[in-house]
């Protein structure tokens, strides 16, 4: 297992000046910050925890309920903890967090589709040909992280049989080092730790005669391009000191219980434990809400096994003092429709549904946009993707108005056509 | 001591022009010297024999020498040595596979190969190479074929593994042929770049806007067919007053293609209809491969690439960049190259041999003190692109020798090149850039090293049980010599003291000597060294 030791006394942790070095050429070499990007990093360390009903969860089953209406199908809508606003049934736990929460419910994400509107929600733009824009995760662990973050800034938690490992594209410009590591199962990646054949002692002699190499290659042939380089085996090695991050069977029988003892409240505890350990976005996906039958059915055990470790999470996060610098988001790529089809299902449907805040940044009680009786339309403040990515990066204090410079192209961080949601702003 | 250095370079270039003249080579380096004040007592002297034949084998094959070859050459007294390996591997099999991997990258950038399968792309850019296709024939093939004939199919890729998008072909026939990347320009004047207009966006996509993937985008077939309507207009999405504005098929600063008036109930020589593939009379798309290879910002574009294959960095750069606000480094001899390559028929050899052969390419790349890096200084360092890095640690490890072995008479460049091909892909999947984005730059990220550091890859090709260069090491009992084929293998020289020393440390008392051998062998393996071509 390779588990031995996780002390700092490894002589990556005395290469500091190196480390400031690598992060500025990663930096230099594809994507550009904006200048003054590192007054946001100087703000200290905020991140953002992303849970992602995957396959579209009804919003009138759980932030816009419609009780009594031809569409609003058999629950009913329950008291929260803020007076006044009412959610469905199917979420008592999360009704006592309300206080906390901000719900968005005139969201138009405009396109109906499990892929492309995981982009437009992930993205906060509509998909343009020739352009990829980098996910929020990206952008999170590009202008959140710290220099010598010890983990990857970009997670994402995947039920079993998710697919794991690093993927490239969902940081398009801003480079690989800001790309997502997927935790299948909220497994840490096959390479992450020392195989079994390499012993402790080896790998630090072998890593001893490296860097006197690259110390000896590195005095006449100075680049930010082989510091970076020498920085990368630095990181691989604080990764590997630092795995215990992953191990979620480390917490206590009883935190374990509060968060459910199933997948999704093992995921969001190590979820949770990543942030603790300093990553700057974690995304958790949980699946599956794509119920084109059997839609209630469906939502009460989906969404019963989401109530209670959200509620958890969002107390814990508040009793670690995490929750007013951790962004928490609720979201889907998109929503159900309002009719019910003849097999007790709901369809795709981006036209009028709902996404919850929590914690850095974000109002506690705050109702904002309305739909129509019948959930069918938006009747006020409407809202797109693209509002609500200026809202996250606001929320954790960075100015979405900044542009990237690919290539020494100016793109705007957030999409210029789209604004904050105020009013969810603390 | 740089005065001195320049003298004894001097005397190497003079040897080099003496036996085979290079007037361009030498011009180069006329103006690269006269681009800085005080060059010639600034410059870093030339490689060593051991820098540049490591540098040379990996810019001409992708690959590294074996350690016999280094001995070979660094004892070779002949002072024309330099010259005779730069003809020995641009005829050698090595070239058209290292251009085949860099026209791959710069035509396709990584993009998934859905409708022209990698081998057949790949065969298609080595056959073009080997037969030194001139390069404006090379891209007005890729840019004319539909991918009807199967013998023509796999230049098609360009387009097809684009899906025929005309935004995406637009930008990207702007971007690596016309070195303009005018994105913005869809939309609007380009904000900063008073050179890339929406009107000449427009004008380069009326050529492209009829084009349609047949039957469908999403079909592995999918051929490119034609509509014979479609006008393309636009509107400045800064324009207040929101005009409309028409674009006919031309090219920036061209002329607008001329078109026949279409007669009604003749636009098609093959009408579209259910499942047909529709060919237009008059193919607007037809008109733009010949336009584009003679557009004057060809030829410019295609020798600032080059140019930056082989030193790291364009001299106009970024790439794609090429505008009045960002002018190239060396402005002359930029013209210089652009004119002498169009004069060359676009003959990429001959214009790699003529760089490949200047002092300025054959500069060391070891600095003194702190001087400018865009004035060609000193060679720049630069990271082993995926396929480069795979090919050296294969050979380097043994690998290449090993699948030799195994293939025996049928051992042909292509066999042995296919039979590492998995091997390659492995390195790529880790190492090549996202699809669609520029290659280029160094981000290093954690995956990579963790697939240095702890995976199975790298670790098989240097296990002692699978044989190769550590399994043969592990029997030989002196420990000096051990750390001299390392790396000889590994870096193209011999170690110094220190490092002989580091390694036979490192070896001395080793309870499992494989082991340790191996280990070493990993740490020369992942040195900066090793992953940078310098």
């Amino acid at each position: 297992m390779g588990t031995a030791s996780y002390a700092c006394h490894t002589p990556a942790h005395r290469l500091t000046r190196r480390t400031f070095l690598g992060a500025s050429a990663a930096g230099a070499a594809t994507a550009f910050a904006a200048p003054g990007a590192a007054a946001d990093l100087a703000k200290g360390q905020k991140r953002v925890l992303v849970i992602f009903l995957a396959g579209g969860v009804s919003q009138l089953e759980s932030w816009d309920p419609k009780p009594g209406t031809d569409t609003g199908g058999p629950f009913r809508a329950i008291p929260t903890s803020v007076p006044g606003t009412h959610i469905s049934e199917l979420l008592p736990y999360t009704a006592k967090q309300a206080h906390r929460l901000a719900i968005v419910r005139g969201l138009n994400s405009a396109v109906p589709d499990h892929a492309v509107g995981e982009q437009i929600m992930l993205t906060g733009r509509r998909p343009e040909a020739g352009l990829e824009y980098p996910h929020v995760g990206a952008v999170a662990a590009k202008l959140l992280g710290a220099d010598a973050q010890p983990l990857p800034g970009h997670i994402h938690i995947l039920p079993a049989g998710g697919g794991g490992g690093f993927t490239k594209q969902d940081a398009a410009f801003l480079g690989p080092q800001f790309a997502s590591v997927a935790l299948s199962d909220g497994k840490p990646p096959a390479d992450l730790l020392r195989p079994p054949t390499l012993s402790e002692a080896a790998d630090r002699q072998r890593e001893d005669l490296r860097r006197k190499l690259d110390e000896r290659f590195n005095r006449s042939r100075r680049s930010a391009a082989t510091e970076a380089y020498a920085e990368s085996f630095a990181q691989a090695e604080r990764v590997y000191r630092r795995a215990d991050a992953f191990a979620v069977e480390k917490e206590p029988a009883a935190v374990a219980d509060r968060y459910g003892r199933h997948d999704f409240g093992r995921h969001l505890l190590l979820a949770r434990r990543l942030l603790e350990a300093g990553v700057s976005y974690v995304k958790v996906s949980h699946s599956n809400y794509d119920t084109h039958h059997e839609n209630f059915d469906f939502h009460i055990e989906q969404l019963g096994e989401f109530d209670r470790p959200f509620a958890a999470l969002l107390d814990d996060l508040a009793d670690r003092g995490m929750l007013a610098t951790t962004l928490v988001v609720v979201m889907s790529e998109m929503g159900r429709t309002p009719k019910i089809n003849h097999l007790y299902g709901r369809d795709h449907w981006s036209a009028a549904w709902s996404v919850a805040l929590a914690g850095c940044g974000i109002k506690g009680g705050a109702v904002v946009g309305r739909t129509n009786a019948t959930g069918t339309a938006v009747t006020d403040r409407e809202v797109t993707a693209g509002h609500l990515f200026h809202t996250y990066l606001r929320a954790v204090g960075l100015d979405p108005a900044k542009n990237f410079y690919p290539n020494g192209r100016p793109v705007p961080v957030a999409d210029p056509k789209a604004a904050a949601i105020d009013e969810v702003l603390a | 001591m740089p005065c001195l250095s320049g003298s004894v370079f001097a005397a190497v270039v003079v040897s080099v022009v003496a036996s085979a003249p290079a007037p361009l080579a030498a011009r180069i380096d006329r103006l690269v010297t006269a681009g800085h004040p005080g060059y010639l007592s600034l410059a870093s002297p030339p490689a060593s024999d051991a820098e540049f034949l490591r540098r040379v084998t990996l810019d001409l094959t992708g690959s590294v020498a074996t350690a016999d070859e280094v001995r070979a050459f660094l004892a070779d007294a002949d002072p024309a040595k330099r010259a005779r390996l730069i003809d020995r591997l641009l005829a050698g099999p090595g070239f058209a596979r290292r251009m085949a991997q860099v026209y791959d990258v710069w035509f396709m950038e990584r993009r998934k190969d859905e409708k022209v399968p990698r081998a057949a792309w790949e065969q298609h850019l080595r056959a073009a190479t080997a037969a030194n296709t001139p390069f404006d024939t090379l891209v007005r093939n890729l840019l004319s074929a539909d991918g009807v004939d199967p013998a023509t199919r796999p230049g098609a890729k360009f387009y097809l593994d684009r899906d025929g998008e005309p935004h995406l072909v637009t930008r990207d026939i702007g971007r690596l042929f016309l070195g303009r990347d005018w994105q913005c320009a869809q939309c609007h004047d380009h904000p900063t770049v008073e050179d890339y207009t929406q009107a000449d966006y427009h004008g380069l996509f009326a050529f492209l806007n009829r084009t349609v993937l047949f039957p469908a985008p999403t079909v592995p077939t999918a051929v490119l067919g034609e509509k014979a309507d479609g006008e393309v207009t636009f509107v400045s999405v800064f324009d207040r007053a929101k005009r409309t504005h028409t674009a006919r098929p031309r090219l920036p600063a061209g002329e607008t293609v001329a078109e026949p008036r279409p007669v009604k109930g003749q636009e098609y020589t093959v009408a579209p209809a259910k499942d047909v593939r529709p060919v237009p009379t008059f193919s607007r798309r037809a008109r733009l491969a010949g336009r584009v290879v003679a557009h004057p910002a060809f030829a410019r574009t295609a020798v600032n690439r080059l140019w930056a294959t082989l030193m790291g960095h364009g001299l106009v750069h970024p790439l794609d960049l090429d505008h009045a606000g960002n002018p190239p480094s060396h402005p002359e001899l930029l013209d210089l190259l652009a004119d002498e390559f169009a004069a060359h028929r676009f003959d990429v050899k001959w214009l790699v041999r003529q760089i490949v052969r200047s002092e300025t390419y054959q500069r060391s790349s070891e600095v003194s003190a702190t001087v400018p890096t865009d004035r060609l200084l000193a060679a720049e360092v630069r990271p082993l692109l995926p396929e480069q890095l795979a090919y050296a640690v294969l050979q380097a490890t043994g690998r290449v020798d090993a699948e030799r072995a195994k293939l025996g008479k049928a051992a042909t460049p292509a066999a042995v090149d296919a039979a590492l091909a998995p091997q390659v892909q492995r390195f790529r999947a880790k190492f090549a850039a996202a699809p669609g984005q520029l290659e280029g730059g160094f981000t290093p990220s954690l995956d990579q090293s963790l697939f240095l550091k702890f995976g199975p890859t790298v670790r098989g090709l240097l296990d002692p049980k699978a044989g190769g260069l550590t399994r043969r090491l592990a029997w030989v009992r002196d420990d000096r010599a051990v750390a001299d084929e390392l790396f000889l293998s590994l870096l193209g020289r011999p170690p110094t003291a220190d490092e002989r020393a580091d390694v036979v440390a490192m070896l001395a008392g080793a309870t499992d000597r494989p082991a340790a051998v191996a280990e070493a062998a990993w740490a020369v393996l992942a040195s900066a060294e090793f992953r940078f071509n310098h």
